[in-house]
């Protein structure tokens, strides 16, 4: 649906995004996180047509975007900006009904309607933008983006400030549209929130450092390190279980054992030496350590 | 609706919210109104002195009437109110300035510049619909000041200055000359409003072009200019043709990535 090839950014001599190579296929979600000024936006933008690559590609269904192309591949792209960038002065159903005009849209007022009930803002359709407070503001904007039945969705933080409830609502949204066949890329600092949604996590520090589904990523700094939890003292097992790790620990309540592929073996062995299994699982990474992991060796790498 | 109209209605609609901007022009289309009257009609009404009794003003104010039908206050009163109907050149211009001047870093500063990128509007049909958008309602109420300026002098001028004031000449001031000035001067405006990161810039530029239609108007109060009808239709046309190339150097000069980019 949208693929950048090779895309490159300088501003000057500052490289903004080097080299990023992304592809994403219809009903798919990826998340784009990044520290602050790794050229998460720069890329958003490129990406719709906004702001031209030094070099590399962008093309939307196959067509490359190009200055002949731009306008009719920009009608196939919903993009959710940083700010909502709303006009204050109008109301909401009159800052949806210029861009259905922009859009072209045939029935602007019926797929303004359907959108209001989605975001439930039916009963603020009057109310000037400017009155509006972020939460409403940031879904007006995702009305926006959705106005014109796009099959590419970019999305710049869309959860970004929002209460929870909204943004709950918000990524139920994003799930819809994955679900209605869009290719989508979200571009956030919510590694939780990436984990959450996305089917594959895009990590960008100039360059893609790392693209994989997020339990891959995950996975990467796996310790084949097993946490199990029984009945009492954990300590009374810990002689079990360096028979299969001479390293193993209590940590509290649980026992911390390295067993990986011998974890059924320690399993059994636990039970037979009297213990009460009541959990059991393999110790994994969050997201979070994951990036900061991915991210932290790439700046040592350039220093 | 095209999408230049769709920008066009939705600045319209920017416009009726926000009334307050179009005071200036209310403002400056009132005064080139009252004054022409007050100069004209007025003064000499008050000190009891005849415009016929100046004898400079008797002899320059034969440009206004070549054929030599008028004579004295008649035909002082038609060059003086010939002369200032000038000043509805000035009126879309001087009210119009700021709103073109923000036209392109207004967006910008509220940050609805981007989204509006966004969509599959060319920088051409933005840059037509911010003009347009301005120009039409600034030249609507300026047109209806140059109505109450006719009806003024059918009811206060002498016999035969209204009839005389009714001339291709008039015509071609006010319908092809003042819309062309206030074109280039609000394109001008546009241009430098999306190069510039402070609307002050760009409205100081503007305001500019006032400059050589003073020039005009006090070199033919002096007498020293006369424009016939013919040369104000060629200044009309070289104006559009301005506008034109104004236009497409503003599309050429329109930089998104930099507006996008580099803007704070």
């Amino acid at each position: 649906m949208i693929a950048a090839s090779h895309l490159t950014k300088r501003f000057g001599s500052r490289s903004a995004v080097a080299d990023v190579t992304l592809d994403i296929g219809r009903s798919e979600i990826v998340a784009l996180v990044g520290p602050n000024g790794a050229g998460k936006t720069t890329t958003l933008r490129m990406l719709a047509g906004l702001i031209a690559p030094t070099s590399g590609t962008v093309a939307v269904d196959n067509i490359a975007m190009t200055r002949a192309t731009g306008s009719m591949l920009r009608a196939r792209i919903g993009f959710l900006t940083e700010a909502a960038g709303l006009w204050d002065r109008l109301t909401v159903r009159e800052n949806l009904t210029t861009y259905a005009r922009l859009y072209a849209l045939a029935n602007a007022d019926r797929a303004i309607d359907r959108l209001l009930d989605l975001f439930d803002l039916r009963d603020r359709a009057r109310t000037k933008a400017a009155e509006l407070s972020k939460g409403m503001r940031q879904k007006v904007a995702l009305a926006r983006a959705l106005l014109h039945e796009p099959h590419v969705l970019l999305l710049d933080e869309p959860t970004s400030g929002l209460d929870p409830e909204i943004a709950r609502s918000v990524r139920g949204l994003i799930a819809d549209r994955r679900a209605a066949g869009c290719a989508i890329l979200v571009s956030t600092h919510n590694l939780d929130e990436a984990e959450r949604i996305a089917d594959r996590v895009a990590v960008l520090h100039q360059r893609l450092i790392a693209v994989d589904a997020p339990a891959a990523l995950r996975r990467r700094l796996a310790t084949g390190r097993v946490l199990v939890r029984v009945e009492g003292d954990p300590a009374l097992y810990l002689a079990t279980a360096r028979g299969f790790d001479s390293g193993a620990v209590v940590d509290g309540a649980m026992l911390v054992v390295r067993a990986s592929e011998r974890t059924p073996a320690l399993v059994s062995a636990l039970v037979q030496a009297g213990a009460r299994i009541f959990e059991i699982r393999q110790e994994m990474p969050a997201l979070e350590d994951a990036y900061l992991h991915l991210v932290g060796t790439e700046r040592s790498a350039r220093l | 609706m095209s999408r230049t109209g769709a920008l066009i209605a939705k600045e319209w609609l920017d416009l009726r919210r926000n009334i307050g901007a179009l005071v200036p022009v209310g403002i400056v289309t009132l005064l080139s109104v009252i004054v022409p009257f007050a100069i004209a009609i007025g003064i000499p009404f008050f000190t009891g002195e005849a415009l016929s009794d100046d004898p400079t003003l008797e002899r320059i104010s034969a440009v206004a009437d070549p054929g030599g039908v008028m004579v004295g206050s008649a035909r002082i009163q038609l060059f003086l109110l010939q002369q200032f109907l000038v000043l509805f050149l000035l009126t879309p211009i001087t009210g119009a300035m700021s709103l073109a001047a923000h036209a392109i870093i207004g967006e910008k500063q509220t940050r609805t510049l981007e989204p509006l990128l966004a969509t599959p509007v060319t920088t051409g049909e933005l840059l037509v619909a911010k003009v347009l958008g301005v120009l039409i309602p600034t030249l609507a109420i300026s047109l209806a000041g140059v109505v109450l300026y006719l009806v003024g002098i059918v009811a206060l001028a002498d016999p035969g200055v209204p009839a005389a004031m009714l001339s291709a000449r008039s015509a071609v001031l006010v319908l092809l000359v003042g819309p062309a000035a206030a074109l280039v001067a609000l394109q001008t405006a546009l241009l430098i409003s999306s190069r510039v990161n402070d609307p002050r810039t760009a409205q100081q530029f503007g305001v500019l072009f006032i400059v050589p239609l003073m020039i005009v108007l006090i070199a033919q109060f002096g007498g020293s200019l006369w424009l016939s009808a013919s040369m104000l239709a060629a200044i009309g046309l070289g104006l559009i043709a301005a506008w034109v190339l104004l236009t497409f150097l503003s599309i050429a000069m329109f930089e998104r990535e930099t507006i996008l980019t580099r803007w704070r």
